[in-house]
């Protein structure tokens, strides 16, 4: 097939990723102007796909009147990133945050109330209340296609996006990509394009060896972020991992903040606490590091001193939201909440700003680098977005992207030249013949990760993992497909490497430590502000070279004042005699 | 370069009876994430041909006879 | 049959009608990716197919369509002979959030017995607030189903209407279901302290653990002072979340005359209560809590300490 074989789809807006943030924003797109084209494009199906498939069951970063202020909100994440976050975009996440959680209650989507209907807020860090729990958020993703639905909005699943398009000014002008089934290219021509492609959450390996057995949704491999890059987008702070507590093995979420105002908690093997920081940050995350390491370790979830009827409904919860399989894991090793604590771990590397910070770059209009392109979710660089967030910003990217749609008045041209070399590359595995199965390649780049670039980052280890990724994308001439499910896990290999490389410079090109875990440098071990006080940059330059800078922190709206040491203040030491 | 051929115990297991693929039904396959449930070409109801799986449920809940089970991969056990 | 323009659901609708209940029932899953505002016939058609594996089916997709657009037939799916139906029936009117639909299932409400059907009809009417559900609802919280009695309650807590109060504490102080005498309990903070005060505190001495910690949790929540000493003695309960939940709503009621409970609770073995008991001990901020802040300073549970820390910046800020 050659490049003008292809036929050339054109709509106003394209939403890459149907999961949680992209069916917000080509809804909000759709709500802006009926007549928009709007299209949702999914390498998955739309129904069951993302990070929230099963559902979510829980709120983590709900800002409620009368329980917390957008202030509040926007000064702690400020304090858990060690300063390093735009403001801006904080703030237009935190004065959306209630207005989206009232029109997803609209929608149906379940969230839990007092016997009197009013939120029934948690409290779980120890300045604001944030916890809004969600036991029956099961239905989430049946609602979103609902809505997709009656908004008739065009979708087509299992199409993965390869490349992005540019035109001749730079602007977007849309994508190419590949049926996941036939192995079919596919053209779309857009004015302007949303990003919703989730973490990149399949660049390390579990412990289980496992390759799928990821922490994030292994559909969630960095298309991304390797496509933003490609076209010339900046990433942001991409050195800042994304490293979550789990229950070991099973690799899924612990769920604090469901057990928490339970009065469950993360424990040490004596079953006590030991966490001295207060919120989900890289700080508690070295913590954790430690006591799993340490004489104490590993560390355990404690449910073991609770009540059967609370036992009761945190095993409804958990069995039955976001990663219900959890029950059958414990069955199978015969773990009963009630006589056991749960073993845990921490999660393979990733980048993802549901959790951390790093990210596609994008300010507080969804906006990334590149004029018409925009990013929402756990791949866009707003930091703790969690799944409100990633609404958030699917609504405030539908936005942008359909105001930028509309006052461009003709079709982007395309770029004959580059389709046809994208062509190229996305049906050249399928021609290779004894070549390299697509998952012994992603298995070795990704140990690679695991070996070199984990946390305590040291340098000369990741100077030899960097280049030993480098010869694994010299292999790529002989990656082969046999068939086109192979090929869309070779496409996807080639964004994990393209992912470790990205993780391998930006880890280097810091050179200080900073968010606890998340960017541990063991020989530059301190917080260097006077240098580092900074987002840092990673792009394409114009030679095609991947190349860094930096980029100040904007001003911030609210000052951190005196609360800027608060969680400092707050982390204890046991006393050496206690 | 040469190739082999390994066996990997899958953890999707279908119950063949149960199974309607052969009056039409695509749910399990349709909702999979990582796509690796397809049809049996020579028995006509849905099998899993591919070893990569999230063991995230979708297959299971979905499915409109129960004829679908998914155990936690070997590895994990 | 009707003849559709739209292809996809041409086909489906000729599916619907196959003499193969197999097929039919997979054409019902088919139903669910139909754009088409007409898909939602076809799914009351099969709401009312012969063969109860096709209606279940109809009914498990039901919530993915909007409720309104099938509205009369979920309610006639309420009575279906079939549990599952019924359950995802009553699901999905629980989603309306059109108080246009209140008057179908008041009426429906009227001419129902089945205590499963009644529980979902009140269910599906609680977010509504209609004001005409307040009798149906007041009769129901004496049915013998204690799942009814339990919606009944929850549509009366979420009209927070004066008038319902006494019938709510009745069933808070002496339904015989613990589940029901807990949601009552909760449904009272809607009132002032003085009108539920004292029946909460009567509620401290429910035999169910979770029923006093609600009480507990509405007497801090309301402020109310006359309960000090009922929550003092709860804080010596056999149940350390009664404790827990009595150490929060003393710090919530303030006062020096807590401290000494409170003292006694940031020494309990249950790490869960010291940091109640901290965080009360914080919120009074009188000089009397500083030596138990103190010791706290030194727990060996860091979310002790934390508060302890936190406990003790706000002695210093009151003093």
């Amino acid at each position: 097939m050659n490049a003008s074989d292809i036929p050339v789809i054109d709509v106003d807006v394209l939403v890459i990723g149907g999961g949680t943030a992209g069916p917000m924003a080509a809804v909000t797109a759709k709500e802006q102007d009926p007549n928009l084209k709007v299209m949702l494009l999914e390498k998955a199906n739309v129904k069951r796909s993302g990070a929230i498939s099963m559902g979510m069951d829980g709120l983590n970063n709900a800002i409620v009147p009368g329980h917390s202020t957008p202030e509040q909100y926007v000064k702690e994440i400020t304090i858990a990133n060690d300063g390093i976050v735009h403001q801006p975009a904080l703030m237009a996440y935190a004065q959306r945050s209630f207005p989206m959680i009232e029109k997803l209650d609209s929608w149906g989507v379940h969230f839990q109330k007092d016997e009197t209907g009013d939120y029934d807020m948690k409290k779980v860090h120890h300045l604001g209340t944030y916890v809004l729990p969600m036991p029956e958020g099961h239905n989430v993703k049946k609602i979103l296609y609902r809505r997709l639905r009656r908004h008739r909005v065009q979708i087509e699943n299992r199409y993965q996006a390869t490349r992005l398009l540019k035109d001749g000014d730079g602007r977007i002008a849309g994508m190419i990509g590949v049926n996941t089934r036939t192995a079919e290219p596919i053209i779309i021509r857009a004015k302007a394009v949303i990003m919703a492609t989730g973490a990149a959450g399949r660049i390390g390996l579990p412990t289980s060896g496992y390759l799928f057995g990821t922490y994030e949704n292994p559909s969630n491999n960095g298309d991304g972020h390797a496509m933003a890059y490609h076209v010339g987008a900046d990433l942001a702070n991409l050195e800042c991992f994304q490293i979550n507590p789990l229950l070991k093995d099973y690799n899924g979420p612990a769920c604090a903040y469901v057990t928490g105002p339970l009065g469950g908690f993360t424990a040490n093997s004596q079953g006590e606490r030991f966490i001295e920081c207060d919120y989900w940050s890289g700080q508690m995350m070295l913590e954790f590091f430690k006591e799993l390491e340490g004489g104490n370790g590993p560390v355990f979830l404690k449910l073991d001193h609770l009540a059967e009827e609370t036992i009761q409904e945190i095993e409804t919860v958990l069995h039955t939201n976001e990663r219900p399989s959890r029950g059958r894991f414990h069955d199978g090793r015969e773990t009963d909440y009630r006589q056991h604590m749960v073993e845990m771990h921490i999660s393979e590397v990733g980048f993802c700003s549901g959790h951390s910070a790093s990210g596609v770059w994008v300010d507080e209009t969804g906006a990334t680098t590149v004029p018409g392109l925009y990013g929402a979710g756990d791949m866009a660089s707003v930091a703790h977005s969690y799944m409100l967030g990633a609404f958030v910003y699917g609504q405030i990217c539908g936005e942008s992207a359909a105001a930028f749609a509309k006052e461009r008045s003709e079709m982007p041209a395309l770029d004959e030249a580059f389709i046809a070399a994208e062509l190229e590359r996305i049906q050249a595995p399928l021609k290779v013949t004894d070549g390299i199965p697509p998952a012994q390649m992603e298995y070795k780049v990704r140990r690679l990760v695991n070996d070199y670039l984990q946390p305590p980052k040291v340098t000369k280890k990741m100077e030899i993992g960097l280049q030993r990724i480098l010869a694994v994308r010299e292999d790529l001439p002989r990656l082969q497909a046999t068939d086109p499910h192979e090929l869309l896990r070779a496409m996807e290999v080639q964004s994990i490497i393209d992912c470790a490389e990205m993780a391998a410079r930006a880890s280097l090109y810091r050179t200080e430590s900073r968010w606890g875990l998340y960017h541990y440098r063991v020989d530059c071990p301190e917080q260097n502000d006077s240098e580092w006080f900074c987002h840092t940059r990673l792009y394409k330059d114009d030679n095609g070279n991947m190349a860094h800078g930096k980029r100040p922190v904007a001003p911030y709206l609210v000052e951190l004042g005196e609360e800027k040491d608060a969680y400092q203040k707050l982390r204890v030491q046991k006393a050496a005699n206690a | 370069m040469p190739t082999a051929t390994q066996r990997t115990s899958v953890p999707v297991i279908i119950d063949e009876d149960k199974c309607i693929a052969d009056k039409g039904c695509t749910v399990c396959i349709d909702v999979c994430p990582l796509d690796v449930l397809w049809i049996n070409p020579d028995t006509g109801k849905a099998h899993m041909r591919y070893d990569e799986c999230w063991y995230c449920m979708p297959c299971e809940a979905d499915c409109p006879t129960d004829a679908v089970k998914v155990e936690i991969p070997y590895l994990l056990r | 049959m009707k003849q559709y323009d739209d292809p996809e659901l041409q086909e489906i609708a000729e599916k619907l009608a196959d003499p193969d209940p197999g097929i039919r029932r997979v054409a019902v899953l088919a139903l669910v990716d139909s754009g088409e505002p007409e898909a939602a016939e076809l799914l009351i058609q099969a709401l009312k197919d012969e063969d109860p594996a096709v209606r279940q089916e109809a009914a498990k997709v039901v919530d993915e369509f909007d409720a309104e657009d099938i509205a009369d037939s979920l309610l006639a799916a309420l009575s279906d002979g079939d549990e599952v139906v019924r359950n995802a029936a009553a699901h999905a009117l629980a989603d309306l959030k059109d108080p246009s639909v209140a008057p179908p299932l008041l009426a429906a409400l009227e001419r129902s017995d089945d205590p499963f059907v009644v529980a979902g009809i009140l269910r599906a009417l609680k977010p509504l607030r209609v004001a005409a559900a307040q009798t149906p609802a007041l009769h129901r919280l004496s049915d013998d189903d204690a799942r009814v009695r339990r919606e009944a309650v929850g549509v009366l807590g979420w009209l927070k209407a004066v008038e319902n109060l006494p019938a709510l504490i009745d069933r808070a102080r002496s339904d015989a279901d613990p589940e029901v005498r807990r949601a009552a309990a909760g449904a009272l903070v809607y009132a002032s302290a003085e009108r539920v005060g004292p029946p909460l505190v009567a509620i401290l001495d429910d035999p169910h653990w979770q029923v006093r910690c609600e009480a507990a949790l509405g007497i801090g929540k309301l402020d109310y002072q006359a309960g000090l000493e009922a929550l003092i003695a709860a804080s010596r309960d056999g149940t350390w979340q009664v404790r827990e939940k009595a150490a929060e709503a003393l710090g919530k009621l303030g006062g020096v005359a807590a401290v000494p409970a409170l003292g006694e609770c940031a020494r309990d073995a249950m790490s869960n209560l010291r940091k109640a008991a901290i965080g009360a001990l914080g919120t009074i901020a009188e000089p009397e809590c500083r030596p138990y802040i103190e010791r706290a300073l030194d727990d060996p549970d860091p979310d002790v300490r934390k508060l302890a820390r936190w406990a003790q910046s706000q002695l210093d800020n009151a003093a």
